[in-house]
């Protein structure tokens, strides 16, 4: 569905079915550069598994108008209007990797409309190295190319997929290109900016972690250092899995959600 | 991992890894029609499109899968779906962008069957095609109208080997906002992949060189990911909501994989195109050793060319990598692992003599393929081509006396000497 934000038409996709108030939301963030596409194996799931599912992408991302925004503090503000536009009192919040900065930041500042957290392939803090930054400006094929190559696991490289006939790197490849151009390096800036280490000991609230065994973006040991931090925290692990987890390993993440939820 | 496995690698390794239960190293063959669903949740969201998997071997089959997964990590693209043939995936990629009314505008330069498709077949139901000379961009560009869906070519026209310069007709469809569907079948994604130069849409025959030992028909439909279906309205099918699935978004849902998702959900489950599992092995055995192969097609075509052309009973030879052909700088600038290993040429004496020659070779086949391992040889218009029109025959570049050659791997030596004996038969009716 489309919605009016800030003046911009906003895509948020509701896994095929009209959001129902009664019913829990859930609210998925996706990563530097990506759309609600990262949770295709997700939103749908969900949707017809008795929830209210809304994946926005943020301005200047897939299928949403406006310019990308320059913080993770005010993407979680965006968040928090979203909301408000779609009378949603509260919500759990899906974040994957930029995702999960963007949900500790929603839950810091507007804790009162979050329920529960999930964070996958998560962090304190998401360093990005100065050429992939460069990169992202200067050159930005190049950029998504060593994103996708460095974000899909073994699955990935191999080219196996769940879904009959898909290509991860291909389609990681092409949803990022159909962003606007700066997206991806405000993006990684935001990203590099920021440290959620106070919000994260600050969370009074259930949190799921989950982590990939072979995440080279956001490594393990992150995730661990993520979750040790966050007092109300579980951990799931996920192996043979690179940083796209979501699309890499749906039905285990899926799994580990509902477990959840 | 961190860096993209190369070329030579995927061929071997893209869309499998071996299974958890066996440690099957080779694809497993599934010949199962349908999977057990673990309950009665997981069968709705398979039939939903809300995870992935294989629910009946119509839609998918995972041997299948492991073909589809190879061909789109080859062709460097988003996805793909094989079927039955290459003309399964030429027509159910058609029917799944086009609607009665629409238009298509296609190069003269095709296949036979391609051309009976276009100008017969697809008007009963209301999609007209204009054909137009795919070396004339102009003429391309004046074809299209507001109704126009798609243009549609062979990258290596057959028979006529006229070359299409993707890159420029990339930009006049992406101008227009119209599908670039090419057939990549003569080049095979080891010659060239074209979604990074602007090709939305690729049709591969996989029973040729793709397969490569002439056991298994079978065709795919490679989908670049890189067209915006909902940048236009003029693929509301797509673009809007499915009449199944709830009214399933397939652009909304689903991104750069939409047309395939459209594909899997319409194509598949409607017209059932489906590829036989065991088919899909047999090709799978064949892609293993694409890259090799067409290193030694390239290197057998080089020296038949060389053989051919300083034959005196040769009228005429033509390839695109030879100098006189019009296009030899844009094949070279496109094409530069070879513009593929199909040769056609003339003999003195004309029809006859090339009837001789065919009758009388021994080693090279006379038969109706191209891309086998072995040699191959026909006479297009009284076979591949004889139930297109003349008027569709002059456009395609096919002349009486053309014999269409696809070079095998037998030892070079050997196939020259098996023509040196077929033109001295031939010989006799030139006198």
């Amino acid at each position: 569905m489309n919605i009016t934000l800030n003046g911009y038409s906003t895509y948020i996709s509701t896994g095929g079915k009209v959001p129902d108030p009664n019913k829990t939301a859930l609210i998925f963030l996706p990563g530097s550069g990506q759309t609600h596409l990262t949770f295709v194996l997700q939103t749908r799931f969900f949707a017809y598994d008795d929830y209210s599912v809304y994946a926005p992408d943020f301005p200047g991302h897939g299928l949403s108008e406006g310019n990308p925004l320059e913080t993770i503090d005010e993407m979680a503000k965006w968040v928090a209007e979203l909301m408000q536009v779609c009378e949603l009192r509260s919500a759990i919040i899906i974040g994957h990797s930029q995702g999960c900065l963007v949900a500790m930041a929603l839950a810091h500042t507007y804790s009162e409309h979050v329920e529960k957290l999930v964070l996958i392939a998560g962090a304190l803090e998401i360093k990005v190295n100065d050429y992939l930054l460069d990169k992202s400006k200067t050159s930005l094929p190049q950029a998504i190319k060593m994103m996708t190559e460095w974000g899909h696991g073994k699955q990935g490289h191999f080219y196996t997929h769940p879904q009959p006939g898909h290509s991860l790197l291909g389609v990681g490849r092409e949803l990022m290109m159909a962003n606007v151009q700066n997206a991806l390096y405000l993006d990684l800036n935001a990203c590099n900016q920021f440290d959620a280490s106070e919000y994260a000991k600050q969370l009074n609230l259930p949190v799921l972690c989950i982590v990939a065994e072979n995440d080279k973006m956001t490594p393990i040991k992150l995730g661990y250092k993520l979750a040790e931090t966050i007092a109300d925290s579980s951990l799931v692990k996920i192996a043979q899995s690179g940083h796209m987890i979501p699309i890499e390993k749906p039905d285990e993440v899926n799994t580990a959600i509902k477990n959840f939820l | 991992m961190s860096n993209k496995y190369n070329f030579d690698t995927l061929s071997l390794h893209a869309g499998q890894t071996p299974d958890s239960e066996y440690g099957s190293r080779a694809v497993p063959i599934h010949q199962t029609t349908s999977y057990v669903f673990r309950d009665t949740r997981h069968a709705a969201a398979l039939y939903n499109m809300e995870v992935g998997g294989h629910l009946y071997s119509r839609i998918s089959n995972p041997t299948v899968a492991v073909l589809e997964q190879r061909v789109a990590a080859l062709d460097d693209a988003a996805a793909a779906t094989a079927t039955s043939s290459g003309m399964a995936a030429l027509f159910s990629a058609l029917l799944t962008i086009c609607s009665s009314g629409d238009h298509i505008v296609a190069s003269s330069q095709l296949y036979g069957a391609n051309v009976n498709l276009l100008k017969y077949t697809l008007p009963r139901f209301g999609i007209h095609t204009t054909f137009v000379d795919p070396t004339n961009h102009d003429e391309i560009r004046a074809a299209i109208t507001d109704t126009t869906k798609l243009f549609f070519s062979e990258i290596i026209g057959n028979p006529g080997l006229v070359i299409l310069d993707v890159d420029k007709v990339a930009k006049i469809c992406a101008d227009a906002q119209i599908v670039f569907m090419v057939d990549g079948t003569f080049n095979t994604p080891y010659l060239m992949a074209p979604v990074k130069d602007g090709v939305n849409i690729i049709i591969h025959s996989l029973t040729k060189w793709m397969g490569g030992h002439g056991v298994a028909i079978g065709g795919i439909v490679v989908d670049g990911g890189n067209f915006d279906w909902g940048s236009t309205n003029k693929f509301p099918t797509i673009s809007l909501p499915h009449y199944a699935m709830d009214g399933i978004n397939f652009y909304e849902e689903f991104g750069p994989a939409a047309f395939t998702a459209k594909f899997r959900a319409e194509a598949m489950y409607n017209f059932g195109p489906s590829l036989a599992p065991m088919n899909a092995f047999h090709i799978l055995q064949g892609l293993e050793t694409l890259p090799l192969r067409m290193q030694r097609h390239m290197e057998n075509t080089e020296k038949l060319l060389e053989f051919l052309s300083s034959h005196e009973q040769i009228s005429w030879v033509r390839h695109p990598s030879l100098e006189e052909h019009p296009q030899s700088e844009l094949a070279k600038k496109m094409l530069p692992k070879g513009a593929g290993s199909i040769i056609t040429f003339g003999i003195n004496g004309g029809r006859d003599a090339g009837r001789k020659f065919i009758e009388t070779v021994t080693l090279s086949s006379h038969l109706a393929n191209v891309g086998d391992a072995k040699t191959l040889v026909i006479h297009p218009a009284s076979t591949t081509h004889s139930h297109i029109d003349s008027e569709a025959m002059i456009s395609a570049g096919l002349t009486d006396d053309m014999i269409r050659l696809s070079v095998g791997l037998e030892d070079i030596s050997d196939i020259i000497a098996d023509f040196e004996q077929g033109l001295k038969a031939a010989k006799t009716v030139t006198r």
